[in-house]
């Protein structure tokens, strides 16, 4: 009921409050844009309110030393919805789903406060708020049906957030974001099908229930098995992105409004790390372990191309969205550890990146929006006239290259660690790679925020006509959050942690361990 | 042979006689009063006895278009009555049969029929040059600029096309005897080749209706030659019958291989099959856009109920793989993928949508190409036949949709331009937000009723071939599984390649400005149905309506396959 509610309640407010304009009458409809955004952010406070809720009653009550697999809390009793193809609207979740419908219902409030002055204002928070509940509807949904409406429908705000409030090349951005990913998951839609089609050996049998679809890997021959596992990682990773479907994400990131990046790479990047733990790794634990190497190469490959191509970035949204794909990769390399340690990091670090790159995100938009510029170096000494917004960028840089104390650094350490259990010295790769991370985030800070008083010593755009001003109280409350977040969760991580490490112990690793059995490979 | 028509048979083809009996009723009454009666669609009067001038009631422009809407909403209602309590014995002679899938096809032609008439409501001036009424205009020169643009001797002619459209097209759904079937079908061809070419007019719209003729008439020849020799090779020609011999012949006989080959030319060229569809696009940029929208929705689910009757009832051997089933996984694979990339190249928004509906005919046939693959078990045949009537319901709000738009913006008999629909959304939001729900639609983006039933396809294509394959590397399966599971990758890549040109139409619309400033008003009830079938569209993709719907489609599935 409450996940229901958490998923369809801000879909139904938002498109309403996008359609009453032009339903209502002339006075009326004005007075309702003028109110919009409270309504708006009133509704997502109000969900923030309800996951917060669930999440403290779930860590409080729930035994996650005992949790079976399968085993799901805050479900609804499914019913069907289409029954002749066997779909219902069955919700629920568990300590994979859980921190990220928390993290979705933190992120979206704190982007709109963030661009609390947007231009039309009337279209723009309601569809963060339609956006809200299809991200959150992604993942309570329980149904492989309603799991795959939901992943798409987060396009179509998306496309629109980027396309109306975008930046200059914004409809390239939004027409390439919105074909990249949609190719994608058409793709996933076939191993979803072949998967549907294995849950039953009659029509009738069929469903896309959750648990009906893991378990169908069993019916399948091996070639099929690794087949459909392919087609799945095909949709997730390029969600993710990973290297080498990653480069719709630098443009749609550098194109979008300062809220479409912070909850783009915010939430919807962990879309893809999210369905590819619940669905291609649950139901194919033995393609998993066969396909190990892949995983190594694919995380590797993003972490090390991610942080290489960020040193030679000028733009700084640019080098931020990298940043996003380098550290998408830690999430690869913690999966393929095969370890509690590392699963539970790789969770952590999508828990933690969630906080931190909307932050780096909201900085960068402050940023563009009292500097008219993103290019790094065309700015200096920006300590010197808008201290708050420097602080706050030290501080997300910080948290980003991973300083101890901060959120980052707990998912670096454990994933590292678990590496370095499963493949030994091979840990110095990611080790040292994440050494690049701190070379462009020091040279962009020392470039940007220190080294000069004078503006105008970089060369600002004409544009430009006053005084550079410090961020403004709303923009300054959401980065405060955050930023307080990310410290909390980097000294205090258990809140979240235990119920991740719990889960990847008693779940993840369970399943991956008897496939590696099945498999003959080392344990 | 002979069979009386009783009070039952009457009953079952209500929605037919009702149909007739409007169109007696548009040919006779605009004729009411005056000396000279006209002979439709010709300027040939024949004198009466009785009558001076018509009487203004008789006159007014606006009269058959009302005769029309009242007419075909009967039909509608005494086909849903037929629909939601299915006769006990649909039989009507030996030539028709009325079951739920016959039914649910005449619903939906007649629905086409009824939108197509409430957007004519504004439309079809006979002076093209002649200016619309405005908002601004007073209730008196708003009356005589309306009656300058229409002409009421015009617009009877037109409607009479379109009820003997539906005429042709609900009764060949019925049709269970192949001569019956050709007979309706080039009924209703013949009055959409008028229609095409209604704006003779222009110079477009001339060249389409011929071109379209021609290419039609070319068809329907060799698909009646086709028909010859099946009735030399089995000396019958009813569906039953044929579907006997069907089954009892060892093995293919050529001469009957090549009548139900020539006859898929036919029907190919209705549902817009390449490489048959090369008029089409001609057609729909011609024509104005509603009787597009017709052609694209109503004359394709026609072409697709031939295509039925003609593949899964009559040419379906016993056991094994039916013989046309390489032939049309290849032709429709070529056809989504021709209609996609010519889609993505043109400028013209009625092309756009008349290539983007050739790759609509090509999905579907892929579905039906699984059924004729040999290993689809019987409950999968009907799952795909459900499947593509489904698809074939719910195009004619996401298909007929955009065209109702375009018919709202456009200017009579002209060919179009992407840059009509600038800046749309600034002059009417909400219609620019169903135009753009439209797009995702026929894109198939979730939760849009296109995608429900592009899945439904797709999952068809996958449940007949996924469980062929069986080996241990993924290159092994690969090259074990039946080659129908490729025709799921084909429309799901296609699905994709489509998207561009989908989400180029919105975008116009949401960020072009308005170039030449003109803002034709739409009209309201126009307007209010653009929006119902948008919101339907989302309606029948996912919750209780789908489920009503697939309930109704799979039931016609069944009746059709029984």
């Amino acid at each position: 009921m409450i996940l229901s509610i958490l998923s369809l309640l801000p879909i139904a407010v938002g498109l309403l409050l996008m359609a009453l304009p032009h339903i209502l009458p002339e006075g009326l409809s004005s007075q309702v844009s003028a109110i919009t955004r409270n309504i708006c952010m009133g509704v997502a406070l109000a969900l923030l309110a309800i996951s917060t809720w669930a999440a403290a009653t779930s860590l409080s009550d729930i035994d996650w030393m005992n949790i079976d697999f399968g085993g799901y809390e805050l479900e609804n009793t499914p019913f069907e919805i289409i029954p002749q193809i066997g779909v219902s609207w069955h919700v629920g979740a568990d300590a994979l789903s859980l921190p990220m419908i928390w993290l979705t219902a933190l992120v979206v409030p704190l982007s709109m406060l963030v661009e609390w002055d947007a231009k039309k204002g009337h279209y723009f928070h309601p569809l963060l708020l339609v956006m809200e509940g299809a991200m959150i509807g992604v993942f309570v949904a329980l149904d492989l049906f309603v799991f795959y409406v939901f992943w798409e429908m987060t396009l179509i705000p998306m496309f629109f957030l980027i396309l109306v409030w975008g930046g200059e090349d914004r409809r390239y951005a939004a027409m390439k974001f919105f074909i990249y990913t949609f190719t994608a998951s058409v793709v996933m839609l076939i191993g979803i099908l072949v998967m549907y089609f294995n849950t039953g050996s009659s029509i009738s049998d069929r469903s896309f229930d959750m648990i009906a679809m893991l378990d169908s890997g069993g019916q399948m021959s091996e070639g099929l098995r690794h087949l459909v596992w392919f087609l799945l990682l095909i949709g997730f990773a390029t969600k993710m992105p990973s290297v080498p479907v990653h480069t719709w994400l630098p443009d749609a990131h550098v194109q979008a409004p300062t809220a479409g990046s912070m909850i783009l790479a915010g939430v919807m990047l962990k879309m893809g790390a999210y369905g590819f733990l619940r669905v291609a790794v649950t139901a194919f634990p033995a393609s998993t372990v066969v396909f190990t190497p892949l995983l190594v190469f694919l995380g590797m490959a993003s972490l090390a191309y991610g942080a290489w191509v960020c040193m030679g970035q000028s733009n700084l949204k640019r080098m931020v969205a990298y940043s996003s794909v380098s550290h998408m990769g830690l999430i690869f390399l913690g999966i393929a550890t095969m370890q509690p340690l590392g699963i539970a990091g790789a969770l952590f670090m999508m828990f933690a990146h969630g906080i931190i790159s909307p932050l780096l995100f909201a900085v960068a938009g402050a940023f563009k929006h009292h500097y008219h510029t993103l290019e790094i170096g065309s700015m200096r000494g920006i300590a010197h006239h808008s201290p708050w917004l420097a602080g706050h960028m030290m501080l997300g840089w910080m948290a980003s290259l991973g300083l101890p104390m901060m959120a980052g650094f707990v998912a670096e350490v454990a994933v590292l660690i678990a590496f370095w259990m499963t493949f030994g010295w091979l840990v110095l790769l990611p080790a040292l790679t994440l050494v690049i991370t701190a070379v462009y985030y020091l040279t962009s800070m020392q470039r940007t925020i220190f080294e000069s008083n004078d503006p105008h010593q970089g060369n600002l755009p004409d544009t430009l006509h006053h005084e550079p001003r410090d961020i403004t109280w709303h923009e300054n409350a959401g980065m405060t959050i955050l930023g307080a977040l990310t410290i909390l969760f980097g000294i205090l991580p258990f809140f979240f942690w235990d119920m991740m490490s719990y889960w990847s112990t008693e779940v993840m690793v369970q399943l991956l361990a008897d496939a590696m059995q099945s498999e003959g490979v080392r344990p | 042979m002979t069979s009386e028509l009783d009070g039952i048979d009457l009953q079952l083809l209500l929605p037919e006689l009702v149909m007739t009996l409007g169109l007696a009723a548009i040919i006779i009454i605009p004729n009411l009063g005056d000396a000279k009666f006209r002979i439709p669609l010709t300027s040939l009067r024949v004198p009466v006895l009785i009558g001076g001038t018509r009487f203004p009631a008789t006159r007014d422009p606006r009269l058959p278009n009302w005769m029309t809407l009242a007419t075909l909403s009967a039909a509608l209602a005494a086909s849903t009555m037929a629909l939601l309590d299915p006769p006990s014995s649909g039989q009507v002679g030996n030539a028709l049969e009325v079951d739920q899938f016959s039914s649910l096809l005449t619903n939906l032609f007649i629905c086409v029929l009824i939108l197509c008439t409430v957007s004519a409501t504004q439309r079809l001036p006979s002076d093209p040059d002649a200016p619309a009424p405005s908002e601004g205009d007073d209730e008196e020169s708003e009356s005589s600029k309306t009656a300058a643009l229409y002409d009421n001797r015009r617009q009877a002619d037109f409607h009479i096309l379109l009820l003997t459209l539906g005429l042709g097209m609900s009764l060949m759904a019925k049709s269970t005897h192949l001569f019956m079937l050709f007979v309706c079908l080039e009924l209703a061809s013949l009055s959409s080749y008028v229609l095409v070419g209604f704006h003779k007019e222009s110079k477009e719209g001339g060249e389409a209706g011929t071109k379209y003729f021609i290419v039609g008439s070319v068809a329907s020849a060799i698909g009646i030659y086709g028909m010859s020799l099946l009735y030399l090779w089995s000396g019958d020609l009813s569906v039953s019958g044929l579907s006997q011999s069907w089954q009892s012949m060892e093995s293919l006989d050529p001469i009957a291989a090549a009548g139900v080959g020539m006859m898929l030319v036919a029907f190919g060229f209705k549902v817009g099959a390449a490489p048959f569809h090369l008029a089409i696009p001609d057609a729909y940029s011609g024509t104005s856009s509603m009787v597009a929208g017709v052609l694209a929705t109503a004359s394709k689910a026609m072409g697709f109920v031939a295509l039925f009757r003609l593949l899964l009832t009559i040419a379906m051997p016993a056991s094994g793989p039916a013989f046309w089933y390489g032939t049309l996984a290849v032709i429709s694979v070529i056809t989504m993928t021709w209609g996609n990339l010519a889609a993505l190249s043109s400028d013209n928004p009625k092309r756009v949508f008349a290539y983007s509906s050739v790759a609509h005919a090509g999905y579907m046939l892929a579905a039906v190409s699984a059924i004729g693959s040999g290993i689809a078990e019987p409950a999968a045949q009907e799952l795909i036949v459900m499947a593509v009537i489904f698809h074939l319901c719910v195009l004619v709000l996401f298909k007929m949709g955009p065209f109702m738009v375009l018919s709202s913006i456009e200017r009579e008999g002209s060919s179009h331009r992407v840059s009509g629909l600038n800046g749309l959304a600034s002059r009417d939001p909400l219609v620019a937000a169903s135009m753009f729900v439209f797009m995702l639609s026929l894109a198939g983006v979730p939760p849009f009723s296109g995608f429900l039933s592009k899945l439904l396809m797709i999952n068809g294509i996958v449940t007949v071939s996924a469980g062929t394959g069986g080996a241990s590397t993924i290159l092994s399966w690969a090259t074990s599984v039946n080659p129908v599971f490729w025709l799921a990758v084909a429309v799901v890549l296609n699905s994709a390649l489509s998207m561009f040109y989908y989400l180029r139409m919105g975008m116009v619309m949401f960020f072009e400005p308005n170039e030449d400033g003109e803002s034709s008003p739409c009209n309201p009830v126009v307007r209010a149905l653009i929006v119902s079938m948008a919101i339907l569209s989302l309606a029948f993709g996912i919750g209780p309506p789908s489920e009503w719907l697939l309930g109704l489609a799979e039931d016609a599935a069944a009746a059709l396959l029984s």
